[in-house]
């Protein structure tokens, strides 16, 4: 037998299982975004469910408030995460205290999480209560809202909290495979520390950095679970609205519900294109 | 021109119970070209990580004429240092990384372009520029190395074995290069190396530093003539060492009496000789002309290596094959060994 065959043959049932749910389940939503359902009587194609996706305001806002989540998240995280790297990667006593700590949370659900951020941060939550215990603000109310509110403040807290030491963990592991040596050659040729790390570093770091980032921006642009806790109630973000959809009453929202998920993913995609691009060009100069 | 000046250099890393490097002191001249030499881990990098400020001293003082740069930042020091392995950064052009030192001095983008393409040509790389460093071969990076250090024109040139790396043919040319480039620049350098062949073949002078501590600062042939002890003597091949006593020039030892060179010590002391300083001999006529005898022999194509024993002491010569053709082992023969190539160490 052939190593490629082999290889083939052993990676078969995990291709088998991964091609049918997703390729599976994308054709069957494809096929009823486009109002092709047999089961309740819809076996004309046509592009009906999509022109109300485009047609509908709520839409657009819902795709402004998860760019701007995504979008925001991943940079913060993405800036917090080369920040905490360095300074990780020096050695200091407590390091490997440090170390643990700062990639403990990667082990707790973003559910859980989620929850931590409702009672620590909602106008109900434990820092409302302690800022008016103290005297700060009158009542817990008066507490600036950070979950529900419009500027997804809640959910991108929770999404930095949670993606900070994964990227993390990643550029750490990179700048330690690269070493001081590359930085020591440019200080030596005279650059500054700043410009060592921005021209030097900071490139070579790069491709990891990106993969990292680009997973969390694709992670939190789809994700459902964090902005249906956390998130206001209108606008909602995308796989919220489509998700509201999916479970509507009226079966005929169906199809706009998967015409909705099928945008998404398209758009997703195109943004992640755009993201290396553009950033490919910036770092790398 | 720049007077380095490198005054009891000790580095103690954390953590650490002994000196990486103890005290050692330096002064090299202007202009020169000098070796550090030592086996790895001897601490020749981290002196030479100290003098660019890359890494700080436990104690000890670098002074560039006459003033010292501890303070000074890396970038503000005028040195440059070539790592060993190059470190071209992978992600830019040949031109982008030779003119890299003038970027990050905002010098203007068309005087870079011009200087990047003079400098090119000075490494005998003109059409290059356009290329990424992996597409080089490594005597190609080694020079594109050596130009992005030189174009910033530092006071101060750091060289981390430059020749280790290149195949044999190369090394000569390299050498030249180097030579020629600094000393059209003048610049002070000082290089690395824990090979003596790199060392003699490039430098001026050579500091020879085992466990952290230097043993001989002198001009190359000096190793091989005088080294200052035995340690230093078998660093450069050194193979020969009878002990015995000096008195009013004649070595006293288990093979007899020997003459010494003229202003010999007096005392308790060990008599060494290179190799290649041992002739055969047919008689008496000549002094220090002793019996040996042959042990084995290995031919090496320019040059046959004998091993001998004189009285109970065993002896390495190096011969022109031509001359010791027909010589068998077991064979008892005559040897001299030249009173002016003889070198009495002394405790």
């Amino acid at each position: 037998m052939s190593d490629r065959l082999k290889i083939f043959l052993l990676l078969a049932p995990a291709l088998l299982i991964i091609g049918l749910l997703f390729f599976g389940g994308l054709l069957i939503g494809l096929m009823r975004s486009f109002n092709y359902m047999p089961v309740i009587g819809l076996t004309d194609p046509d592009l009906s469910a999509y022109k109300s996706v485009f047609t509908d305001r709520e839409f657009y806002l819902s795709f402004l408030l998860t760019f701007h989540i995504a979008f925001t998240s991943t940079v913060i995280s993405s800036i917090l995460a080369v920040g905490a790297a360095l300074l990780l990667r020096r050695q200091f006593v407590g390091r490997a205290v440090v170390n643990f700590l700062f990639q403990l949370n990667l082990t707790v659900p973003h559910l859980v999480g989620a929850i931590g951020i409702l009672y620590l941060f909602s106008q109900s939550g434990s820092f409302a209560r302690l800022a008016a215990e103290w005297g700060m603000i009158a009542r817990t109310s008066d507490f600036p809202a950070l979950v529900f509110d419009p500027y997804a403040i809640g959910i991108i807290l929770q999404y930095v909290w949670k993606e900070v030491p994964f990227i993390g963990v990643i550029v750490l592991a990179n700048m330690q495979s690269i070493g001081e040596d590359y930085e020591s050659v440019a200080r030596s040729l005279g650059a500054s520390r700043w410009q060592s790390f921005r021209h030097v570093l900071l490139p070579l770091i790069f491709p990891g950095m990106l993969s990292a980032s680009v997973m969390v921006f694709a992670f939190t642009f789809g994700a459902y679970e964090i902005p249906a806790i956390l998130g206001a109630n209108f606008p909602a973000a995308l796989p919220v609205l489509a998700y509201r959809k999916y479970t509507d009453v009226d079966l005929a929202a169906r199809p706009e519900a998967m015409a909705m998920a099928i945008v998404i993913a398209i758009l997703s995609g195109v943004m992640i294109y755009l993201y290396v691009r553009y950033s490919r060009r910036r770092i790398r100069t | 021109m720049t007077h380095v000046s490198i005054q009891s250099l000790t580095k103690v890393y954390p953590g650490a119970t002994e000196p990486s490097l103890d005290r050692l002191s330096l002064e090299i001249e202007s202009g020169e070209l000098t070796a550090l030499l030592g086996p790895s881990g001897c601490g020749k990098t981290t002196t030479m990580k100290m003098i660019a400020g890359l890494l700080e001293p436990t104690s000890g003082d670098v002074t560039f004429d006459g003033r010292s740069v501890l303070n000074d930042k890396p970038e503000h020091r005028g040195v440059v240092m070539v790592f060993q392995n190059y470190l071209l950064f992978p992600y830019m052009s040949v031109a982008d990384n030779v003119g890299f030192g003038l970027k990050m001095r905002k010098v203007d983008k068309a005087e870079i372009d011009r200087r990047v393409t003079a400098i090119l040509e000075q490494v005998k790389l003109p059409d290059l520029g356009k290329r990424k460093p992996s597409e080089l071969s490594g005597g190609q990076q080694q020079r594109v190395a050596l130009a992005r250090a030189l174009i910033v024109q530092p006071d101060v040139l750091l060289l981390d074995e430059p020749l280790s790396n290149l195949d044999a043919h190369l090394r000569f040319e390299m050498r030249d290069l180097i030579r020629s480039l600094q000393q059209e620049m003048g610049i002070t350098t000082i290089f690395v190396t824990h090979d003596q062949e790199e060392a003699v073949v490039l430098a001026d002078k050579v500091a020879l530093i085992l466990d952290g501590r230097m043993k001989q600062y002198d001009t190359p042939d000096a190793f091989y003539k005088r080294p200052i002890d035995e340690s230093t003597a078998r660093f450069f091949g050194g193979q020969n060492f009878i002990q015995g006593y000096a008195e009013n020039g004649i070595f006293e030892s288990s093979l007899g009496k020997l003459e010494l060179p003229d202003h010999s010590a007096n005392g308790k002391g060990t008599l060494t000789f290179r190799p290649e300083n041992i002739r055969i001999a047919t008689d008496y006529s000549q002094p220090n002309t002793v019996d040996a005898t042959l042990t084995d022999r290995l031919y090496l194509g320019t040059q046959t290596r004998l091993k001998l024993t004189l009285g109970n002491h065993n002896i390495e010569a190096i011969c022109n094959p031509i001359d010791v053709e027909g010589l068998t082992p077991g064979q008892n023969i005559l040897v001299t060994i030249p009173a002016d190539v003889v070198w009495l160490l002394t405790s």
